[in-house]
Formats: structure tokens, C-alpha cells, sequence
């Protein structure tokens, strides 16, 4: 299979989850300029289930808000529609990711938990979209999992035997990366490109055509997680560090300490999050 | 054992402050409250299922292997490192071992 036969399998995704129907509602109502906040989360609120799943998510200790969100019209003033929207788009990639492969979804959660601290010590406007933009980056190993099982298999299988980075094992079989990947999906699902850009070069963020600053925390993110070796990316090893993208974020060992306390911190409580996740998934079956 | 950080309602509500002493009346007042997780000073602990030190050391330098002449990772494996002993053996102990090993 090649690059473009992979790419027309994309966009035809069968087996992951279709999205809801509310996502094209929305994106309507978005474009019209006297929607409020409080109509927005009305419409959200009529579906139960999203709600309870979207209020779970915002209320998660990656986004590190204080006090309890606990209405959705609440979530979108102070996350951001752009947020909103991307929880609600993924909110069944994460199902179908907490089934199948909890270490990659502890990873995500990870790496969403690092990008808003790094993101909040630079001092960027809305870090909370830089932590979603975390939360989805591997978005590409997902759909290779869910839709081509068999060279995904190949894959993992090559990289663990001649321990190789994984993403260097699917540009051998595959001819595209998981950021390549998860970049055509996001951007068929109409995500805006602060966070399409970050999932498609978070390996080689200096080669990202905007967002250079957002790419680089994610791509350090992914880094300094897998360092701690929080959840499990597909493969055990810590990704070679772009100095250049580096030298846009640059911590010294003082800054770097605290960044480390603070996501020490919220890893523990992370770790409480799945554990009620495990728990609500016993209790419904 | 020591409060490290506040205790929290689940409606975020806190209950009493960092540096608050875990009597048996305080925890079995913050049971009654249903504060679910607390944070205290120090490693008093081992959770099951979690890793010893010197297993966690070990394995972080395994995951570096690929990248260990990179300077950049080298230093934020060293401060991982650091980080880890100094919360399970306190500062003391990580200075100690920095003097042994320059001799």
C-alpha cells in the first residue's frame, strides 16, 4: 500500500466511530455572528451523554481549572468553542482509544497535561487550546490502528523487534507518517490549523507552516513524557529533540524543575482520571 | 503525614490547608466530606503496582538510549533523575551522592 492509496482510505474512514450529528450544527451556529455562549450550550446540553462525557473531560486535571465547570455554556466561555468543538469531534476517537489501547491514551492525556503547563509558562493566549492540541496529537496512530489493523500490527511489530521509532518503521511500510496522518483527518474534520499543524508536525515542528511556537510545545511535550514514561506511545524510546524548535521554548534547569513538579502533579491526579474511566466502563457493562 | 496541598470537596470546596496534620479525626472528617484523593509531603507510600527507584532509574535511562548524545536530553534525563531521588530520599540524600561521586 502507498502514500496516496492510504490517503483515499482516509477519506472513507469506515471504522472509527462517525461523528455526531450535533458537529454540523455547530459549526453552522459558529459562523453566525450573534450566536452566544448560552444557545451554543443549550444545543450541546440536549445530548445527555456528550454533555456528561464533554463536562468529565473539561473538568479533568489537564485543563487545571480551579473550580468545577459544570455547565457547557461555563466550558465554552472559559475554554474556548475551539476546544469544545475538537472534545466533542474526538470524544468517540477517545472511546474507541481507551478500549483498545489505554497506554497511547494515557500518553495523549500526558502530553496534554505537559503542553498546558510548558504553554502557560511562555505566557501563550489560550493555553487551553495548546493542551487539546496534545490531547490529539497521536490522533494518526489511532485511525492506522482502527483502520489498516494489519500493517499497524506490522508496524509495531517491526519497531519492537529491531527497536526502531515507530514512525520511522511506517514511513518504511507505509511511505507516510502518523503526523502526516492525523493532519489529513483533522483537517477533514474542519479543525481549525492551530491545532491541525501541531498533530501533523509534531516530529518536525520547524517545518510547520504556522503555529511554529504551538508545534514546538507539543513536539517537547511528546518528549518530556515519554521521557517520564507516562502511558505508552507505541514505542519505549524518548524522540530526538528539534534544537531549533527548542530554542523557541527554551527552559533553564530552574524553570525546567517546577515545569517538572507542576506535571508531576498532575500526572498524579491524571492517573485518578483513568482510574474512574476503568471504573465507569465496569459499571455500564 | 503531612497535608501538602489543600484538601478539596469534589465541588471544590477546600476543607483545610497545606501543612495540616493527618490526625484519624482529620481523615475520617474528610472521608465523611468525600474528599477523594489528598496530596501529602514526601514518598510515605508505595502504591501497588508502582515502581521502586532504582527500577524507575533504570528504565529512564533505557528509554534515553537512542538520544543520549544529544546535550539538551542528556541534561533533562539527569534532572528527571535528580528529581525522582530527591522526592523519594529528600535533598539531603541527592547531595550526599553528588559529593561521593566527585571524589
Amino acid at each position: 500500500m502507498n502514500k496516496e492509496e492510504i490517503r483515499q482510505r482516509l477519506k472513507d474512514v469506515q471504522s472509527l466511530p462517525t461523528l455526531p450529528p450535533i458537529v454540523s450544527k455547530l459549526n453552522q451556529m459558529v459562523s453566525d455572528e450573534d450566536v452566544t455562549a448560552v444557545k451554543l450550550g443549550r444545543i450541546i446540553e440536549k445530548d445527555q451523554v456528550l454533555t456528561s462525557k464533554l463536562l468529565k473531560m473539561v473538568n479533568s486535571s489537564f485543563f487545571g481549572f480551579p473550580q468545577r465547570i459544570s455547565t457547557v455554556s461555563n466550558a465554552i466561555v472559559l475554554l474556548g468553542f475551539n476546544v469544545i468543538k475538537t472534545l466533542i469531534v474526538t470524544s468517540s476517537i477517545f472511546e474507541v482509544m481507551q478500549a483498545s489501547d489505554i497506554g497511547l491514551f494515557e500518553h495523549s492525556l500526558g502530553c496534554a497535561t505537559a503542553a498546558g503547563i510548558v504553554a502557560k509558562k511562555l505566557g501563550i493566549k489560550n493555553p487551553e487550546e495548546v493542551s487539546t492540541a496534545g490531547l490529539i496529537h497521536d490522533l494518526g496512530k489511532i485511525v492506522l490502528r482502527a483502520e489498516l489493523p494489519e500493517e499497524y500490527e506490522e508496524v509495531v511489530e517491526i519497531a519492537r523487534k529491531h527497536e526502531q521509532y515507530m514512525r520511522e518503521v511506517e514511513k518504511e511500510i507505509l511511505g507516510i507518517g502518523h503526523g502526516e496522518i492525523g493532519g489529513i483527518l483533522a483537517r477533514q474534520w474542519n479543525l481549525p490549523e492551530r491545532l491541525v499543524y501541531p498533530i501533523e508536525y509534531h516530529h518536525k515542528p520547524e517545518a510547520s507552516p504556522d503555529f511554529k511556537e504551538v508545534s514546538a510545545i507539543i513536539h517537547f511535550s511528546d518528549i518530556l513524557i515519554r521521557a517520564l514514561g507516562f502511558g505508552f506511545g507505541g514505542d519505549p524510546w524518548v524522540p530526538p529533540l528539534d534544537h531549533s524548535a527548542w530554542a523557541r521554548i527554551k527552559f533553564g534547569k530552574r524553570e525546567m524543575t517546577h515545569i517538572l513538579e507542576e506535571v508531576d502533579e498532575k500526572l498524579m491526579e491524571l492517573q485518578d482520571f483513568t482510574l474512574d474511566i476503568h471504573k465507569d466502563e465496569v459499571e455500564t457493562t | 503525614m503531612v497535608l501538602a496541598k489543600e484538601a478539596v470537596t469534589p465541588e471544590g470546596q477546600v476543607l483545610c490547608g497545606a501543612g495540616t496534620e493527618l490526625s484519624q479525626e482529620v481523615i475520617a472528617r474528610l472521608t465523611k466530606q468525600e474528599v477523594l484523593t489528598l496530596t501529602v509531603e514526601g514518598h510515605p507510600v508505595q502504591l501497588p503496582g508502582e515502581k521502586g527507584l532504582a527500577e524507575k532509574l533504570k528504565e529512564l535511562d533505557h528509554r534515553f538510549l537512542k538520544v543520549k548524545n544529544d546535550p539538551v536530553l542528556k541534561a533533562l534525563k539527569m534532572l528527571i533523575g535528580e528529581f525522582w531521588v530527591v522526592q523519594e530520599k529528600g535533598e539531603e540524600f541527592l547531595q550526599n551522592l553528588k559529593k561521593s561521586k566527585a571524589k
